[in-house]
């Protein structure tokens, strides 16, 4: 039985073969934007995942909480900087590989023959291997634990600050002493730590040069990752209170931001995907309308075929099944459109990116999820979309179909 | 294959008891049908005549299970139909009833074989069973040659042969032929109403509705119909 619905229902399709086409490839266009955001979103979702997980046994300290900025006078105001006690307290707790810091200060910068101020950083060469891990150098490359008065610096110090662009090797003097440009960080794109106007240098270098150790922030690198989110709590906790104040520093884990940037790029999805699911609410009318169509062209052919005994239940499923095949087709050539669609789309983006240089790999993605996910919504719209024109059908009265001319 | 046999004809196939049929409600009620009382025995062949409008279509549709009387109770094959759901109507449609239009009706996207084997589909029999059957009543309307065409591939007459072919497939108590003859040619008319009179001749009940007198004047039994009254009647 239901194999001659389904035969009935072919050969209705067929023949109004332009109309079911048209029908079919509005849910294949729905289908396809489906299918190809899903598959870039899962492509961002693992190209941040596997550049951040490599980070994952790093705790980040920061004096985040309330306006210390609006205290500081003169610069070097420690309200906003981390202690040496803070580091004591921090190097006592279990579990602990490694700590490091990032100094913060200004310095009087001169090339060229033009006198500027930046903002300087310090850090130690293996600190800042590890967070510009996934940033790209213009040119040169980063100075070596040990160097003594090099530097890195941004793209825009490199070449918009002074009267002439700086290139690697190039001599600057910060606060009268000479440093030699060891790497250009390339133009940041979108997203990361901004590294545009960076000037980087080592601890020690920044302590003699400016005879301050403002730390504005600790790395820390922990012995299990398990234990990272506790040691973080803790951590957070003891420098509060050897400042006194609830809310002076931050303590954050890798895991928490990679859970921070999933969850961003998983509303991003969800919102695209919202947008493509309209295209399918537009096809789910388009196979509506094409079946109230045909439900009213074949009135005679519904009466006849009740007439001869058929019965409520063959009429509904002869025209859902009709309904159903269109929908499913429809689906399986917007899976392969998407398989294309998320290729090109891609493509699209990597263009964009590569102008801002960042070493993101992008890949789409299609999941297995997608697809089944896909199959599904098609059937369901196919079912939901003929389920009126059906009933409507099914409810002729036979006497009124036969008459009707 | 003589089965015109007086045992054979004393059985009812279909009875009709006080059986009304109105429209609308009064005072503004309108009668298409009155206080009907048949009794069709098996083998009959009957025409039904009348004017337009004098309620042949309204008693064809009571007959056919297609509509519900408002009043009365009709049995077909002992049993009343005046009380079933729309599901049984579609179930005694399928196995007592063989319908012929006068505009054939046919399916237009189904070549002869389908059509007639659609009914038997919905009865639910099997495949191979169901081609085997329509292809022997195909080969007994002379269309054995048109199994793959499609209905708009067909003349008139050729058509309404299918038609006859479909009515027969479920082995139905009645054949019921609404102007069969209406949309064909004479001589393709007299080859269907041959066809008709020879199924009837193996024992099947044939009611024709028709306003031509001379088709009506070759059954057995004529019932003249006129303001909704039903009366035994000659030609």
């Amino acid at each position: 039985m239901f194999r001659d619905h389904v035969k009935l229902a072919i050969k209705n399709l067929r023949h109004r073969m332009s109309r079911s086409l048209l029908t079919l490839l509005g849910i294949a266009i729905g289908i396809m934007a489906i299918i190809s955001l899903l598959a870039l979103g899962e492509g961002m979702q693992q190209a941040v995942t596997g550049e951040l997980s490599s980070l994952s046994d790093v705790i980040i300290v920061s004096t985040g909480g309330g306006g210390f900025s609006s205290f500081g006078g003169g610069g070097g105001s420690n309200g906003g900087y981390f202690t040496q006690r803070d580091i004591a307290v921090i190097e006592r707790v279990q579990g602990i590989k490694e700590v490091s810091t990032q100094l913060s200060g200004v310095g009087l910068a001169e090339y060229n023959g033009k006198t500027t101020i930046l903002s300087l950083t310090g850090m130690d060469a293996a600190v800042m291997k590890l967070q510009y891990a996934s940033q790209t150098l213009d040119a040169g490359e980063f100075f070596n634990e040990g160097d003594q008065n090099k530097i890195m610096i941004g793209y825009s110090i490199a070449h918009d600050t002074f009267d002439a662009d700086i290139s690697v090797g190039g001599r600057i003097k910060i606060n009268g002493e000479k440093f030699f440009v060891s790497g250009i960080f390339g133009k940041q794109g979108f997203g990361g730590v901004s590294s545009d106007s960076i000037v980087l240098m080592s601890s020690r270098d920044f302590q003699k040069l400016t005879g301050q150790s403002n730390i504005s922030l600790i790395y820390l690198r922990v012995y299990n990752v398990n234990d990272a989110e506790s040691i973080a709590t803790t951590i957070q906790n003891a420098i509060n209170q050897n400042h006194g104040k609830k809310d002076f520093a931050t303590a954050t884990t890798m895991t928490s931001i990679l859970q921070t940037v999933q969850n961003i790029i998983g509303i991003l999805q969800l919102v695209l995907v919202g947008i493509a699911s309209i295209a399918l609410v537009v096809a789910s009318i388009g196979i509506m309308n094409t079946m109230l169509t045909s439900v009213m062209e074949r009135t005679r052919e519904i009466g006849i075929m009740k007439a001869i005994g058929a019965t409520t239940r063959d009429i509904m499923s002869i025209f859902i099944i009709e309904g159903m095949l269109l929908s499913s087709l429809g689906g399986v050539i917007g899976i392969i459109l998407g398989v294309f669609g998320s290729q090109a789309l891609t493509l699209i983006l990597r263009s964009f990116m590569s102008m801002g240089g960042g070493a993101f790999q992008l890949n789409p993605i299609i999941t297995i999820t997608s697809v089944v996910l896909a199959v599904a919504v098609s059937l369901i719209v196919g079912v939901l979309s003929s389920l009126y024109p059906a009933w409507k059908a099914a409810r002729m009265s036979p006497i009124e179909a036969v008459r009707y001319e | 294959m003589e089965k015109t046999a007086e045992g054979i004809m004393s059985k009812d196939v279909i009875v009709t008891q006080n059986v009304s049929k109105t429209y609308g409600k009064p005072p503004l009620q309108v009668y298409a049908l009155r206080e009907t009382n048949l009794q069709i025995k098996q083998g009959d062949y009957i025409a039904i005549i009348g004017p337009s409008g004098s309620g042949k279509s309204t008693l064809m549709n009571l007959l056919g299970c297609l509509d519900k009387p408002t009043s009365g109770n009709i049995f077909i094959d002992g049993s009343d139909v005046s009380t079933l759901n729309e599901n049984e109507l579609a179930r005694i449609r399928r196995e007592k009833i063989g319908f012929i239009f006068q505009k054939y009706n046919l399916i237009p996207t189904l070549n002869a074989l389908e059509n007639v084997e659609l009914s038997m589909g919905f009865a639910g029999v099997d495949s191979q069973v169901r081609t085997e059957k329509a292809k022997k009543l195909l080969e007994m309307v002379e269309l054995s040659k048109r199994l793959t065409h499609k209905p708009s591939e067909m003349s008139g007459g050729e058509q309404q042969r299918v038609a006859i072919a479909r009515a027969l497939a479920n082995s139905p108590s009645i054949i019921l032929a609404d102007e069969p003859t209406g949309n064909v040619d004479t001589k393709s008319g007299d080859n269907i109403m041959n066809i008709l009179e020879e199924v009837n001749r193996k024992g099947e009940t044939i009611i024709v509705v028709t306003h031509n007198m001379a088709i009506a004047q070759r059954a057995k039994r004529v019932l003249r119909i006129q303001d909704g009254v039903v009366q035994e009647g000659h030609v």
